[in-house]
């Protein structure tokens, strides 16, 4: 009963001081509510995007756990680590051997091999595109492709003809000008396409080495993959789905491009831009008038107009400028002068004329470099060191459900593992023996570079050319089938493939998808011991360590959050402490007189720390309840990402944060630790308070 | 005192005339660029074996088999890749001022620019084809060196302008006896330093159609000077000036083989 009197009484005072000093009391309160604020709803914002994040990883790329050797160069960095997707991170030689290690590992819901890297397609322009059409259907024989490619070559030309004309007072070198017209007046005319038929890979070769250069480069597209075994990725990896076209087919080879990148990089580049604008104006709710960077957009669509005339025959250029000519009656001029202001976007005219360009113009051209269905050339630097190209078919995009417009998540493009295997290309016994006899038949001496001056013209070198005489015909196809590589690619690529081929191979790196993710430190654990009994040496990390820089960012945010918290209860701390100091001395008599009549040393320690228990109670509450409210309106409609880099770390194109018991717990624990810590020093003082002392002080 | 100054008189003098008689003429130097053209020049056709060693830090070592073709009054060139098995059928054809590449696996051509570097290694299609120094730089004469035993004239090319060259400036060491390449520095627009190629050996071929000796260089070892210590050695080892097919420089030609 005494003790529960001491605690009413403890009450009392602490609410009566806290009353008395309200001021001081009301500016304590709010930085311990602001503090208590900002834990709450910073832990569970960072909890929130952590969860979603792990999403965004573990079900589009990662798994829960990834393994790759443990002599590796460097380490493991799905999203890109600081060597930009050039990462040496060894390789698992037999893949089946590490499924043979872990198959009797509980809680394993599968295990998919798994392989980046980097490769490259080569997209030709428009006119060495069309030739390059031409010159296949001619060669297959399709003759009822032929008449509309050459009308397109011939449209190319004809408006090839009319733009160097119109550069005519921009050109200093008039004479070069001249020349260039009259090839192209010489390519268009009736005759030459009259003579075509006559010897028209003879005519198509004139074209490509006289014609062509004068046309636009083409370009390399650059991309980075992720070589799998496709059906179990699709089955493992829910975020998975296709946008257009299939999945490549079980035990097929063939490759798959993230929708993403398949929009940004692969279109064209008249249809990518007004996608871009479509979606700052009718998504973003921003104006053309109102926004520089839409503006410049405008204007490079509209000087890239030969985007879509290039792609045109001569009767659609003709069908297109009579419509174009009633839409734009004021615009004087033919095609490219039409289409140039058709594309002169203005907040008025650019949804009619979106809808116009998807109805009417998108039919007409190639919307992409390469389409669903076609079979395009990969091309990559093997292991070996050569340059390696395969043939592959593009079944379709695929996109990771709520990340489609992350970069992050559209990074990656799919291929099947053995065509992985053909571009990264490792050396082989075999080759390696093949290299050294063609070495040495040579016996060419190595000279090192800052060696060389000596090595060859030094005492013993000589200058002087030596006479060979007249040498006989040399055979150089002698003993040589220049067709093997060829013909094995091309039974390759026939063929299928069994699970077998997938699973006794190489991959670089495996991700380990579990039945209960919350139990990932004890199945790690568990992985880590099967493979060491396998005798494989091979790590094992979590897929925040196998994101690589993108999974540390969550760790950075952690950190600044922190350290504001640490900031400003450490503020809170310094400011409690002078204000209790203070009020110490303000109480001296007060403090004096209740030891006098029997408070003991314990007693006045007790009521400091409780008055500040009871402020920081209070204020935490009500920081807490504040930041409780705050999560919940976010919750409602979700905090919408603000970039495409956000919407990875979302887990979507929103967070929807929740507020875990934990979050309120850490609070709670902080601000009673603050509180605390900050009275002491000045309850200590209180407590040393000698009545004599204050009753002198007094008189 | 009068004796010193009698004696600076003298040298300055003597060095005044050795740098006179040093000094080369712009025709002098013209001639000496039109003189490496021309030794190489063959007027008929050219068919080269060779090989081609590529060094990369810390990479295998790749070593080919190429069979080139110059038909040189008509400005075209063609490599064709004989080994290993899996480069064999991949190959580049100059055709006017066209550069294409062709890679049997894939059955595709493509055009590539004066840049390239063939299948990757440090050499460029300029190395392996006809010597066009003078037709397509400006050149000066910087002074006379030695580079090891050998006394060497020391030239600066600018490429001219609308040449489409691998490198805009180029430095040469000719040997002054035998009037032989012996050493060549690549630049970039930026005066860079791209690549140092040396030609340490020299052979020569008479040829019915020139009338006159062709040469050629027996090896070339070329050492990057971006990717230090990345090298490759091209060794010729046989030539044949014969005349070669009508029709060898086409791309069906050079398709036909890997089929």
């Amino acid at each position: 009963m005494r003790g529960l009197d001491q605690l009413r009484l403890l009450w009392t005072l602490s609410l009566r001081s806290l009353y008395s000093h309200w001021f001081k009391s009301l500016i304590v309160g709010s930085i311990m509510a602001f503090g208590t604020f900002l834990v709450v709803l910073g832990t569970a914002f960072i909890d929130t995007i952590e969860r979603a994040m792990a999403q965004s990883i573990t079900a589009s790329l990662a798994g829960h756990l990834q393994i790759y050797s443990a002599k590796a160069k460097d380490e493991l960095a799905l999203y890109g680590g600081q060597f930009m997707g050039s990462e040496d991170i060894g390789r698992i030689d037999d893949f089946s051997q590490l499924q043979a290690a872990l198959q009797d590992v509980p809680g394993i819901k599968a295990v998919v091999p798994m392989g980046i890297d980097m490769a490259t397609i080569s997209s030709p322009g428009e006119l060495e595109r069309a030739l390059g059409s031409l010159r296949t259907a001619i060669r297959q024989e399709q003759p009822s492709l032929i008449p509309a490619l050459k009308s397109q070559v011939r449209e190319i030309l004809t408006q090839m003809k009319a733009e160097q004309e119109r550069s005519e007072s921009i050109t200093d070198d008039k004479e070069k000008l001249k020349e260039t017209i009259a090839l192209l007046a010489g390519v268009i005319t009736d005759e030459f396409w009259a003579a075509f038929d006559a010897d028209p890979l003879g005519k198509l070769e004139f074209l490509d080495t006289k014609v062509a250069p004068l046309a636009e480069e083409g370009k390399l597209i650059y991309f980075r993959y992720l070589g799998t075994d496709l059906p179990h990725f699709q089955e493992n990896f829910d975020r998975f789905q296709i946008v257009s076209g299939e999945m490549v087919p079980p035990n097929q080879r063939g490759f798959m491009f993230n929708n993403k990148f398949y929009e940004e990089w692969v279109k064209n580049v008249c249809a990518k831009n007004i996608d871009t604008l479509a979606k700052s104006i009718f998504d973003k709710g921003e104006t053309i008038e109102g926004s520089a960077t839409l503006q410049a957009l405008v204007r490079q669509t509209a000087r890239q107009y030969r985007r879509i005339t290039y792609h045109l025959d001569a009767p659609e250029s003709a069908a297109l400028e009579a419509e174009l000519k009633k839409l734009l009656p004021e615009v004087q001029g033919g095609l490219p002068e039409l289409l140039q202001g058709f594309l002169t976007f203005t907040d008025q005219n650019f949804k009619e004329r979106h809808t116009f360009f998807y109805e009417r113009i998108a039919p007409l051209i190639d919307l992409y470099d390469v389409h669903i269905g076609d079979t395009i050339s990969i091309t990559a630097f093997t292991r070996s060191g050569f340059l390696k190209a395969v043939n592959v078919k593009l079944y379709g995009t695929f996109t990771f459900k709520g990340l489609d417009k992350s970069d992050l998540a559209g990074d990656h493009s799919l291929m099947d593992i053995l065509t992985f295997r053909e571009l990264y290309g490792l050396m082989s016994e075999d080759k390696k023996q093949e290299l050294a006899a063609i070495k040495g038949e040579v016996g060419v001496k190595d000279v090192a570079a800052d060696a060389a001056e000596e090595a060859l013209f030094g005492e013993a070198s000589d200058a002087a050319p030596v006479e060979v005489k007249r040498p006989a015909s040399f055979d150089e196809f002698a003993g040589l089938d220049l067709t093997q590589e060829r013909e094995r690619m091309k039974a390759l690529q026939a063929a299928g493939f069994k699970q077998d081929d997938i699973d006794h191979g190489l991959a670089l790196n495996a991700a380990v998808v579990l039945e209960q993710p919350e139990q990932m430190w004890s199945d790690k654990t568990a992985i880590e011991a099967a493979l060491k009994k396998a005798g494989l040496d091979l790590k094992v990390v979590d897929w925040q360590s196998a994101a690589g820089l993108v999974g540390q960012f969550i760790l950075v945010i952690k950190g600044v959050l922190y350290i504001a918290i640490f900031i400003i209860f450490l503020v809170a701390l310094v400011i409690i402490n002078n204000s209790m100091i203070m009020a110490t001395m303000e109480r001296v008599t007060e403090i004096g007189t209740m030891r006098a009549i029997g408070a003991q040393r314990t007693m006045v320690l007790a009521m400091f720390l409780v008055e500040t228990t009871v402020l920081g109670f209070l204020a935490g509450t009500g920081g807490a309840a504040f930041a409780s409210l705050v999560v919940k309106l976010l919750a409602t409609n979700g905090v919408p990402a603000p970039s495409p880099e956000l919407v990875f770390l979302f887990g979507g194109p929103r967070l929807f944060p929740e507020l875990a018991a934990s979050n309120l717990l850490l609070g709670a624990v902080i601000i009673v630790f603050v509180s605390l810590a900050s009275t002491f020093y000045p309850a200590f003082l209180a407590a040393q308070i000698q009545p004599v002392v204050a009753m002198g002080q007094k008189e | 005192m009068k004796r010193v100054w009698s004696g600076l008189v003298l040298t300055a003098g003597l060095s005044l005339q050795a740098t006179m008689a040093l000094a080369a003429t712009q025709e002098e130097v013209d001639a000496i660029v039109k003189e490496l053209d021309e030794r190489q020049r063959n007027s008929g056709d050219y068919k080269a074996l060779c090989y081609i060693e590529q060094k990369e830090k810390d990479k295998n070592d790749l070593v080919y088999q190429a069979v080139y073709y110059r038909r040189d009054d008509d400005d075209k060139f063609m490599i064709l890749f004989l080994k290993p098995k899996s480069e064999a059928g991949k190959g580049y054809l100059r055709l006017d001022k066209n550069l294409f590449m062709y890679d049997p696996t894939v059955g595709k051509w493509e055009r590539r620019t004066e840049r390239e570097r063939l299948l990757g290694t440090d050499s460029r299609r300029g190395d392996f084809d006809e010597s066009r120094l003078h037709e397509e730089y400006n050149t000066t004469w910087v002074g006379e060196e030695k580079l090891g035993k050998f006394a060497v004239h020391h030239l600066k090319l600018k490429a001219k302008p609308g040449e489409d060259v691998a490198y805009p400036l180029v430095e040469l060491w000719v040997d002054k006896a035998t009037n032989n390449m012996l050493k060549r520095q690549d630049y970039a627009l930026s005066e860079r330093l791209m690549r140092t190629t040396y030609y340490p050996k020299w052979k020569k071929v008479y040829s019915e159609s020139k009338k006159a000796e062709v040469y050629y260089p027996e090896e070339i070892r070329f050492f990057d000077e971006v990717e230090k210590g990345n090298r490759t050695t091209v060794v010729i080892s046989e030539v044949d000036l014969h005349p070669l097919d009508p029709n060898l420089f086409t791309k069906a030609w050079l398709e036909s083989k890997s089929r």
